[in-house]
């Protein structure tokens, strides 16, 4: 026995490959699933790792396989630890609630915080899972001050609200260059090189034909309206919301309101798949790591493929889940019949259609964690190419792993990521 | 060198084979030979020089691909990594060292603990919720100033008016205003000033009958009662309509509004924070908290029963009174699933009222007169008015009937 047989082979340097299995993946997801809903939530910290284990683990670059050396249980200590920040704050906002001293200012002031909290508990989640993953024998590493990161994303994420979109490409070039900017792998520093006007011009024509119908339906609806008439309205009535919902249904021209509006959301809808390839494409060709860059091969086709394969998933699922649905609303009805009136009837009752609920729910969830996310992961990786690999043979080490406290917060305040 | 026999056999036995190693300072790849000795794994250069030795006790199983051995040193900074593919070393490494888990018993243990943790986290939970969250809303509301509670009334009053005034009936919102009103409103003074002075609050009482078709009333953190039209009508006596306003009253005396605001908030607290954010967590948040909700308010609402009884009692009224208006208003309406009502069964409240209610009346607590004028209190609309339709309202800090 030679070890030639081991080493990785010579065409291999400057690939990109997914070693994984899709069906392990989909046990390793209704497994958890089921073990998250058993638990009511605690397992996801366990499923989380095991996830990622096992993507990392299965993702080859030049030869060899990223590992994931992170513990549920550190996840567990960073979301008490993100409590026991975010309970006093809790109380806080309790305690001004009760005493009555909300202001239009202080609920502004309160939202963009936790806004705030949230960008800066994203940036902490990434460090986290950089600092975590293994390769050859050397961490990735991510420094930077998070409350930097938060002010510049908050910052950016108001313009991008503020121009319709206009501004999403810049918002994630700056982004992006903050982030590999502060983002190593041993000694070799990262950088991203993607270039937000490039986005902007190749997904201009987009933002037009999503932006266009919901302008010419504004256009229509302030040309149409009777202005006096709705002002009447809404200061004779206090359901604001129904006059202007009644206005926008069934007030003059709301057949050309409607059609634009509809038209609007179904090329969004087309398009997305399109618009999610142009992104990654754009984001792995930017990715840098000293000598080492990437470039991005993801043909559109493939992402679109991917969505219709999901939407096949979830029409199959929808049609069980149905059947199932009918069952169990003749067994609650049987359950919920006058001459059986217990306290334990109906608590079954009640506890069958919350696990209905929550069955559909967690199916259509692991449905789109396998053919949408794993798949795109899939497709992602094994598009791209890598070039001046050799400078990967000779890394030197540097860097420490972080606490999980990050991820605790995002997951806490809901905005938690892979 | 010369070896024994013995030795050359144990040799020539040992386990060895091909596998890569990173030494952790640097991310270069060394193939390598690794020897399975009889207290470690000896790491051997492509030079046949031994690079490491790694002790059994120390060696960890890190993540790695299927048919993969990725080792690593417990305790050591560096992420030094060795990667075994050939199944036969495999086998005979995982044999060896008993850190590594070879079945997974150890890491399926965790996880079966982790689950019946979780299952114990649940019942404490739902002691906490059941028992603990009305425990500690009765220990705090002491502490809670009666002007923050005034506050909190006037923040719901302004709520709970819009949504209920329709600004439709083109007349006053509160009745007892106009001039047909004034003998009504007298008459309803009167009949809550008796109960206030029997009652002797620390707060001041209010009583408004508002222009609402529903036979309900419900009281306000502070001491603010709000009447129904509808309760009115449907009422025969005064000694009925005092029973609801007494009923009332014992909701501001036992500080039900704040209590309930204090309920719903540990509620929250409770399940909010400490049920992480998963699929589908939501509906279950929803579902406990609504069932628990409803508990708390059946034993509020009994309690302010009680309170009513009592409280007619010392007044001379007929506290039976009470149990008769609440059969008349709910004689055949469904109440739905029992675990979701926020006032106990009509039936259980009659009989446990009946069962309170021990004093004889004496004599109405109104005289014929003032009753008439009371029931006239909202004098009839101008033609042409719809009555605005009736809105559920669910805020928490409010009291119904």
């Amino acid at each position: 026995m030679t070890t030639a047989g081991v080493s990785a082979p010579v065409d291999a340097a400057g690939a990109v490959q997914f070693l994984g299995k899709e069906s392990a993946y989909w046990r390793l997801r209704i497994k958890g699933a089921a073990l998250v809903m058993l638990t009511l939530g605690l397992y996801r910290f366990w499923l989380a790792t095991d996830v990622r284990r096992y993507l990392w683990s299965n993702t080859e670059i030049a030869g060899d396989t990223l590992e994931y050396d992170g513990l549920a249980t550190e996840l567990l200590v960073g979301f008490l630890y993100a409590i026991a920040i975010l309970v006093p704050l809790y109380t806080v906002i309790a305690v001004v609630t009760l005493a009555n001293t909300v202001s239009l200012p202080s609920v502004a002031f309160g939202l963009l915080f936790l806004a705030l909290v949230g960008q800066y508990s994203l940036y902490r989640a990434r460090r986290y899972r950089l600092t975590r993953t293994v390769f050859r024998g050397l961490r990735f590493d991510q420094h930077g001050s998070p409350w930097s990161y938060a002010l510049r994303a908050l910052a950016w994420w108001s313009l991008a609200v503020l121009s319709i979109g206009i501004a999403y490409p810049w918002v994630q070039s700056n982004l992006q260059r903050f982030k590999m900017r502060h983002t190593s792998y041993g000694d070799l520093a990262g950088r991203f090189e993607g270039s937000g006007s490039l986005l902007f011009l190749r997904g201009l024509w987009m933002w037009f034909l999503v932006i266009g119908p919901i302008v010419v339906a504004v256009g229509t609806l302030s040309a149409v309206t009777d202005w006096d008439a709705l002002g009447d309205a809404l200061a004779h009535d206090d359901d604001t919301l129904g006059v202007l919902a009644g206005a926008l249904l069934f007030g003059p021209a709301h057949r050309v309101v409607l059609t634009c509006l509809g038209l609007s959301a179904g090329i969004a809808l087309a398009l997305y798949p399109l618009f999610q390839a142009m992104t990654m494409r754009w984001w792995v060709s930017g990715l840098r790591f000293d000598g080492v860059s990437a470039t991005s091969h993801l043909r559109t086709a493939q992402v679109y493929v991917l969505y219709l394969r999901f939407a096949l998933f979830i029409v199959l699922f929808a049609t069980v889940a149905a059947v199932a649905g009918t069952l169990c609303i003749f067994i609650i009805a049987a359950l919920l019949r006058p001459g059986l009136d217990s306290d334990a009837s109906e608590i079954a009752a009640t506890a069958l259609t919350v696990c209905l609920y929550i069955g559909t729910a967690l199916g259509i969830s692991v449905i789109y964690q396998v053919a949408v996310s794993y798949a795109m992961w899939r497709l992602t990786a094994r598009s791209v190419e890598l070039s001046g690999t050799e400078r990967l043979a000779n890394v030197r080490a540097e860097g420490a792993p972080s606490s999980a406290l990050g991820e605790g917060l995002a997951d806490a305040l809901g905005v938690g990521g892979l | 060198m010369t070896v024994s026999a013995p030795a050359l056999a144990s040799h020539f036995a040992m386990p060895r084979g091909p596998g890569v190693y990173f030494d952790g300072m640097s991310s270069a790849r060394n193939d390598v030979w690794i020897e399975s000795t009889e207290t470690g794994l000896r790491i051997i250069s492509v030079d046949r020089l031994v690079i490491a030795t790694w002790r059994f006790e120390e060696l960890r199983r890190v993540a790695s691909p299927d048919g993969v051995l990725r080792l690593g040193r417990a305790g050591d900074v560096l992420l030094a990594r060795l990667e075994i593919h050939d199944q036969a070393l495999i086998d005979a490494i995982e044999e060896r060292a008993d850190t590594l888990d070879r079945t997974g018993a150890v890491e399926r243990a965790l996880r079966r603990k982790v689950v019946v943790l979780s299952f114990a986290a649940m019942a404490s939970l739902t002691v906490t919720a059941v028992f603990g969250v009305p425990a500690l809303a009765n220990r705090v509301i002491p502490f809670i100033p009666l002007s923050v509670e005034h506050k909190l009334g006037n923040a719901v009053d302004a709520q709970i008016r819009s949504a209920l005034d329709t600004h439709h009936l083109g007349a006053s919102f509160e009745c007892g205003r106009g001039p047909d009103e004034a003998a009504g409103r007298a008459a309803l003074d009167t009949l809550v000033g008796r109960l206030d002075v029997a009652a002797a609050l620390p707060m001041s009482l209010r009583v408004d009958v508002i222009r609402r078709p529903e036979p309900n009333a419900f009281a306000l953190p502070g001491g603010h009662i709000y009447a129904f039209e509808g309760l009115i009508d449907k009422a025969q006596s005064p000694d009925e309509l005092a029973g609801v306003l007494a009923h009332e009253i014992g909701h501001v005396a036992r500080r039900d509004g704040t209590r309930t605001v204090l309920q719903t908030a540990g509620l929250s607290f409770l399940f909010g924070m400490m049920l992480g954010d998963f699929v589908g967590g939501g509906a279950v948040v929803i579902a406990a908290k609504t069932v628990l909700r409803s508990s708390y308010s059946r034993v509020v609402e009994a309690a302010a029963d009680a309170y009513s009884v009592d409280l007619i009692g010392k007044v001379g009224g007929d506290a039976h009174a009470l149990g008769v208006l609440l059969a008349r208003i709910v004689s055949d309406s469904d109440e739905g699933m029992k675990i979701l009502r926020d006032h106990p069964e009509t039936k259980d409240r009659i009989s446990a009222i009946n069962a309170m209610a021990t004093s004889v009346a004496t004599a109405p607590l109104l005289d014929a007169a003032s009753w008439q004028a009371l029931k006239h209190v909202c004098a009839p609309l101008a033609a042409g008015s719809t009555g605005g339709q009736a809105r559920r309202q669910g805020d928490g800090a409010t009291q119904n009937r």
